[in-house]
């Protein structure tokens, strides 16, 4: 080839042709996203933003792992920088500039570095989290066209083409460099392509905006088919988002579930869907679901994805405690929590497949307003002997008190009342709604039961339009995130804050005056519905600082919290594990030396008091605060 | 229904004291005909006094009065000299069919027994009609006894078709069933053979009428005392006066049955072994406080209950996930729970809320089972499980020589 | 085969909202266990099909709804179509729920459709040569096991296996049809019953008698007088001890059989 034309047409020519290759390949993926239902997106703003949601919001989770967002920075910065200088390089005026070479070679030997800081995270030993199969021959690419562009570029610039040398150096560089492009239809590479364009066309958009979107997007109960049962039934770009899957494995580690050897990998879930979509997809090669099953299922875009005997067993969907955990460490910001409740809506309103136990409560739940069946008018009975004034006595009040399902748990009872009586002595106009108010339906709705929740949102709806009240203060964090961010969409729209915040306010206002607890150690434990749902991690925090306990923090606080294990009907759908969540969180907490944990959600205060042999005391952050109180009177 | 009525005027009389005076004078000490004893706190404290020391010392735990024993005894083991009471000629029968499961009634039996005695009155008989022999009918209320034959095997239709027979012949003004499986289905059988609307679950049974509650218990429907009806179980009480008569009566020929459309029945016994924990009579369950979890199914097999557990030995993998009692595992109904090991978690004690009896046995005295229990034992589980198993295999030795009865 | 499952207008325990009864839930599954085959269809008399609607959504795909007007005996309308339809198995709960809950519509369809009628069955299965069997609850989990030649009335127990999850895309596919009728049987007579707020009353305690006086009943409400009394508490006694005294207490309370007696 040499012979025939001069090495600073070829090498550049290279270039394009792994360009090309990649190009083939990415459309030959491309053309599987086509089976995927039609999703509004916003190009030309995804495109104007891409920048910015690559260096920013991609950057502030990649930076997490120092090691990987120096090794990624190097590497990847390096690999375009070379070759897109390289393809630059077919004019002639630069091609024939030596020092331009100089400059190449700079770039390549910079890929180089970068490849050896990849390969080191492999060889000898591959860290646990990732996954082997085609990543592990990533490295080997990567040095090769890198090494290979480098002498290329350097003979160039020495002007020493010509020579057998210049040949195998060429070679060198083109077996990795067409190697990499032929690994985006499948391969490592595969991120790259469709992580870019997933980031201008990501199913939330708003998530980028600096404000957390968490909602649930409502389905539309008259659709001809509801939720997804293979893969065909998930929009285009969410097909996109799991082909932007890295398989890093840091979904795998933030998992509550799979810590707890449930058998649920999100990885894995990911890459299942991945490799539903084409029966070309090579072998998974990360972690297995725990328990080790080993069931294949059919492949393609019309095959059911749920199943004992398909590609995902129905414990791997229902073990999911819609934490967002996984969601908030991807890197490549993909939604998995909506994979999850996409595919349970499906098993629930076409299958009616719930899990065994959680029929029972999701009955109830459309049936009586509540997942217990219990009467609604004893969910107040908790505040026995405090004043607990009612709504629909005045038709107005400037705080509604929602008391959510943990009212009617004995001991979450004494965490309301503690709220109650600080309500109290701040003299806050407040009031409840009492027998009319219903559960939100967040538990049916994390199951999948889009219908009933949707029932009973517009009931509550329709209830709380009655009265007339400022802000709805709430004590329970997966109610806050229904009436805050779900129910806008039919037609709700209140202002709602959690108690912990309107404590906060009232202790700044002055309206409460407590005393200091110096000899408390406390740690607090975020709940995933107020941390990582609504990003709200401080006020607790500084509800406990204002009242002098010693804070102590977790090794996983605030939004990379771990989860309690009693979110998204996890605790009614009950799929055995090799150990329980709450219990993996207590021995965090432990850690800490703390002797109290504090808590701010009955789920996480019924989750963590369940755990036998616990030193540490499990206590709400208002019971701490009113023993604040009352100690500074 | 119960007790008879006071009247307060005639109790005044019999207590008058003749000749006093111009006042009228009255004995106040004289016991009234049909009012309960007077006490006489003065020989109820003498009866307390132990030894005749110069210092007097009572015992105070004991009654000087058995009141205990009147409610603990059979109605039919009072005190005085039982009399027969027989209703030569009734104004009006009320007919019972008692399930009588094997000859023997049903504590649902002598409760409804007990209501046809308050409807009876004193001018009224009650008739019981029962399938073969059937003891203790006097006792329980019965004027008189109808034995039907004793059919073979299960056919409720055709007993059904024997019951319209006798009823037709008897002509009572009333006819009770209890509201249990067999009786409920054959009083509906009956009712609607014979065209007669049923009142059926009956909370209240008096002279004055029934009442029943319907609509999910959101309404009482009450309705002077029909023909027919069916009594709940624990809402009469049983029949507690001199025994009745029971006199046999006879009956006509047997009726034909109707065609038989049942094949075979075989009646399968709850195995506690595998009965779903719910519905089990008897649990035995395990906690953290056990180790040795082999004794514990002996002890389980031996005392022929169904194993439950606690949830941390579920989540630890050493019991099955469905023998988990609690909150978040079975709520049970059983009549008794025999608790090893368990100090009785807020949750698990939910799920032994409706147990009526609880034995427990754990190290900790302040555990929350203890507390509940009925019978509670301080001890460690441990060395318990072995003692029981220990008496149990004697009993069994012995019952198998013949050579005596344990205490 | 072709089952009609009987379904009616019940009202919630607790909420009072209208929602299908749960043992009729259990009757779809126990029809729709029976056999995969099997035509299912489920049977509504009442003003409104809109009561029953949710049935479609726990297992069945049809529902013919007999318009009867409310307050009616709604038997001769069933009795008319179910003589029409001669289904081979008509299943139904033990006791509605909601209304009356007499528990007499299915024996007045067995007797109006000379029909057999077997009462509280919690399991059902196909025999050999058409006939079924039939598991009915005797309570406590025993079983007695019939097997019967068909057609059948059955009706369901609480102790049957728990209903189908609410599937409300099924729901939403399956249909009620209405279905012109004309009653042959004549109504069951009714009892004009007084109405009035539901009282809780006191249970019967077990063994206190009749004619005793509060006094006497208190105590044995509250097991103050019996030997077994409330709460006894044995702190550290020897395990022989310990064991004699918790058989002794089995026995009493009668859930261990005596040690002369023979097991039964």
């Amino acid at each position: 080839m040499t012979s025939l034309m001069p090495l600073t047409t070829v090498f550049p020519g290279l270039v394009w042709l792994m360009a090309a290759l990649a190009l083939v390949q990415g459309l030959r993926r491309a053309a599987l996203w086509r089976v995927g239902a039609a999703a509004p997106v916003a190009w030309l703003d995804g495109l104007a933003k891409l920048p910015r949601r690559y260096l920013v919001d991609v950057h502030h989770v990649v930076a997490r792992d120092p090691y990987a967002s120096r090794m990624h920075a190097v590497v990847a910065g390096g690999l375009l920088a070379a070759s897109i200088l390289t393809a630059l390089a077919i004019l002639p005026p630069l091609a024939g500039f030596r020092p331009y070479w100089f400059l190449v070679a700079l770039a390549f030997g910079v890929t180089a570095v970068g490849s050896l800081l990849v390969g080191a995270r492999r060889y000898p030993s591959k860290q646990k989290r990732l996954s082997a199969g085609h990543f592990q021959i990533l490295p080997f690419l990567l040095l090769a066209y890198a090494v290979g562009g480098t002498l290329t570029a350097l003979l160039l610039a020495f002007g020493a083409g010509s020579g057998v040398f210049g040949s195998v150096a060429l070679a060198l560089a083109a077996a990795g460099g067409l190697g990499l492009a032929f690994e985006v239809r499948h391969g490592p590479m595969r991120h790259a392509a469709a992580g870019a364009l997933h980031l201008v066309a990501h199913p939330r958009p708003g998530r980028f905006g600096g404000r957390p979107d968490t909602a649930l997007q409502p389905l539309d109960l008259d659709a001809p088919r509801l939720g997804s049962e293979m893969p065909a039934d998930f929009t285009w770009n969410r097909l996109l988002s799991y082909d932007a899957c890295v398989s890093c494995g840091r979904c795998e580690t933030a998992c509550p579930a799979f810590a707890a050897g449930q058998p649920l990998n999100p990885k894995k879930l990911i890459q299942d869907l991945v490799a539903g979509l084409s029966p070309a997809e090579p072998a998974y090669a990360g972690n297995p679901y725990p328990g080790g099953r080993a069931a294949e299922g059919e492949r393609g875009a019309l095959a059911r994805l749920i199943g004992p005997d398909a590609r995902i067993h129905p414990d791997t969907l229902w073990s999911c405690t819609t934490c967002r955990a996984c969601v908030e460490e991807c890197p490549m910001m993909i939604e998995h929590v909506d994979a999850v409740v996409s595919l349970r809506r499906h098993e629930t309103l076409e299958r009616g497949a719930l899990p065994e136990k959680a029929v029972g409560p999701v009955t109830e739940l459309r049936q009586s307003g509540d997942p217990g069946g219990r009467p609604l008018a004893a969910r107040t009975d908790f505040a026995a002997g405090v004043e607990l004034p009612r709504i629909a006595d005045g038709g107005q009040a400037e705080i509604l008190l929602w008391l959510g399902e943990g009212a009617y748990d004995l001991r979450y009872g004494r965490s309301l009342r503690a709220l109650v009586r600080l309500l109290r002595e701040a003299h806050v106009d407040f009031a409840v709604l009492g027998p009319e108010e219903r559960d939100t339906g967040d538990l049916a709705r994390r199951l999948g039961d889009e219908a009933t929740f949707q029932g009973l949102a517009r009931e509550n709806i329709a209830t709380l339009a009655q009265y007339r009240f400022d802000r709805i203060v709430t004590a329970d964090p997966h109610a806050l995130h229904a009436l805050r961010n779900e129910y806008p969409a039919l037609g709700g729209c209140y202002t709602v804050v959690h108690h912990t915040a309107f404590l906060l306010e009232l202790i700044r206002a002055g309206r409460l005056n407590p005393g200091r607890l110096p000899d408390l150690s406390v740690t607090y434990h975020d709940p995933c519905y107020l941390a990582r749902y609504n990003g709200e991690t401080e006020a607790p925090r500084a509800v406990l600082d204002a009242i002098g306990v010693a804070r102590r923090e977790m090794s996983r606080s605030g939004r990379r919290a771990m989860c309690c294990g009693g979110g998204g009907g996890a605790p009614v759908s009950d799929v055995p594990g090799e150990r329980r969540i709450p219990d993996l969180r207590m021995a965090q907490a432990a850690e800490t030396g703390a002797g109290i944990v504090a808590v701010a959600c009955p789920s996480c205060t019924a989750m963590l008091e369940g755990v036998t042999d616990r030193k540490a005391e499990i206590r709400d952050v208002a019971e701490l605060l009113l023993q604040a109180v009352e100690a500074g009177r | 229904m119960t007790r008879p009525r006071r009247d307060p005027r005639a109790e005044w009389a019999a207590q008058f004291v003749a000749g006093a005076g111009l006042r009228p004078r009255y004995d106040r000490t004289r016991r009234a005909a049909a009012g309960r004893p007077r006490r006489d706190p003065r020989s109820e404290r003498e009866a307390q006094r132990v030894g005749a020391a110069a210092r007097p010392r009572y015992d105070l735990g004991q009654a000087g009065r058995p009141l205990g024993e009147a409610v603990v005894a059979p109605p039919r083991s009072v005190p005085e000299a039982p009399q027969t009471i027989i209703v030569e000629a009734p104004a009006f029968l009320v007919a019972v069919v008692p399930d009588a499961p094997g000859g023997r009634l049903s504590g649902h039996d002598r409760q409804v027994l007990g209501a046809a005695r308050a409807l009876a009155g004193r001018e009224g008989a009650v008739a019981a009609i029962v399938e073969g022999a059937c003891e203790g009918l006097g006792a329980a209320g019965a004027d008189r006894v109808l034995r039907l034959e004793a059919a073979e095997g299960y056919d409720p239709a055709a007993r059904a078709a024997r019951v319209e027979a006798a009823l037709a012949a008897l002509a009572a003004r009333h006819t009770l069933f209890p509201e249990s499986l067999d009786g409920g289905d054959l009083a509906r059988r009956v009712a609607v053979g014979l065209r007669e609307p049923l009142f059926t679950n009956a909370e209240v049974v008096a002279a004055k009428g029934l009442v029943r509650p319907a609509r999910g218990r959101r309404v009482e429907q009450s309705l002077a005392a029909p023909r027919f009806a069916t009594v709940a179980p624990d809402a009469a009480a049983d029949y507690a006066g001199p025994p009745r008569e029971a006199r046999a009566v006879p009956i006509d020929g047997p009726t034909p049955p109707p065609p038989k459309s049942i094949l075979s029945a075989t009646r399968i016994p709850a195995d506690p072994a595998t009965v779903p924990l719910s519905l089990a009579e008897f649990v035995v369950s395990a906690g953290n406080g056990l180790t040795d979890l082999d004794s514990f199914r002996q002890v389980v097999a031996a005392l022929h209950a169904t194993p439950g557990a606690s949830r941390v030995l579920c989540d630890a993998g050493l019991m099955p996930r469905h023998s988990q009692v609690g909150a978040s595992g079975t709520v049970l109904a059983a009549t008794c729970y025999f608790a090893l090991g368990i100090s009785g978690a807020p949750q698990h004690l939910q799920g032994v809320a409706g147990c009526e009896h609880v034995v427990a046995v754990n190290t900790d005295l302040h555990a929350a089972m203890i507390e509940r229990a009925g019978l509670a034992v301080v001890q460690d589980a441990q060395a318990v499980m072995p003692a029981l198993l220990r008496l149990l295999a004697q009993e069994t030795a012995g019952r198998a020589t013949g050579a005596g009865k344990a205490p | 085969m072709r089952i009609a499952v009987l379904l009616s207008a019940g009202l919630h325990p607790v909420s009072g909202a209208p929602v299908l009864p749960r043992v009729e839930a259990q009757a779809i599954r126990l029809a729709a266990g029976l056999a995969a085959s099997s035509e299912i269809f489920g049977l509504h008399a009442g003003p409104e099909a809109a009561a029953v609607a949710e049935a479609l959504g726990q297992g069945l795909d049809r529902i013919e709804h007999v318009a009867v007007a409310a307050g009616e005996d709604p038997v001769p309308a069933l009795v008319a179509r179910l003589a029409e339809r001669a289904p081979d198995l008509i299943l139904a709960g033990r006791r509605s729920q909601g209304g009356d809950e007499s528990g007499l519509v299915p024996y007045a369809l067995a007797r109006a459709l000379a029909m057999p009628l077997m009462p509280d069955v919690v399991a059902a299965a196909a025999a050999e040569d058409g006939a079924l069997r039939l598991d009915q609850s005797l309570g406590r989990g025993a079983l007695r096991r019939v097997l019967v030649r068909g057609p059948v009335v059955v009706t369901c127990h609480p102790d049957a296996p728990a209903p189908l999850a609410y599937a409300y895309g099924r729901a939403r596919r399956g249909r009620v049809e209405t279905v012109a009728i004309a009653p042959v049987a004549t109504p069951a007579p009714a009892l004009a019953a007084e109405e009035r707020p539901y009282r809780r009353r006191p249970r019967i305690v077990k063994g206190a008698p009749a004619g005793g006086s509060a006094a006497e009943r208190l105590k044995a409400a509250t097991g103050e007088s019996g030997p077994a009394g409330s709460g006894r508490l044995l702190i550290q006694p020897d395990p022989e001890d310990a064991a004699r005294e918790i058989l002794t207490y089995l026995r009493q309370i009668g859930v261990v059989a005596a040690p002369a007696e023979p097991k039964t």
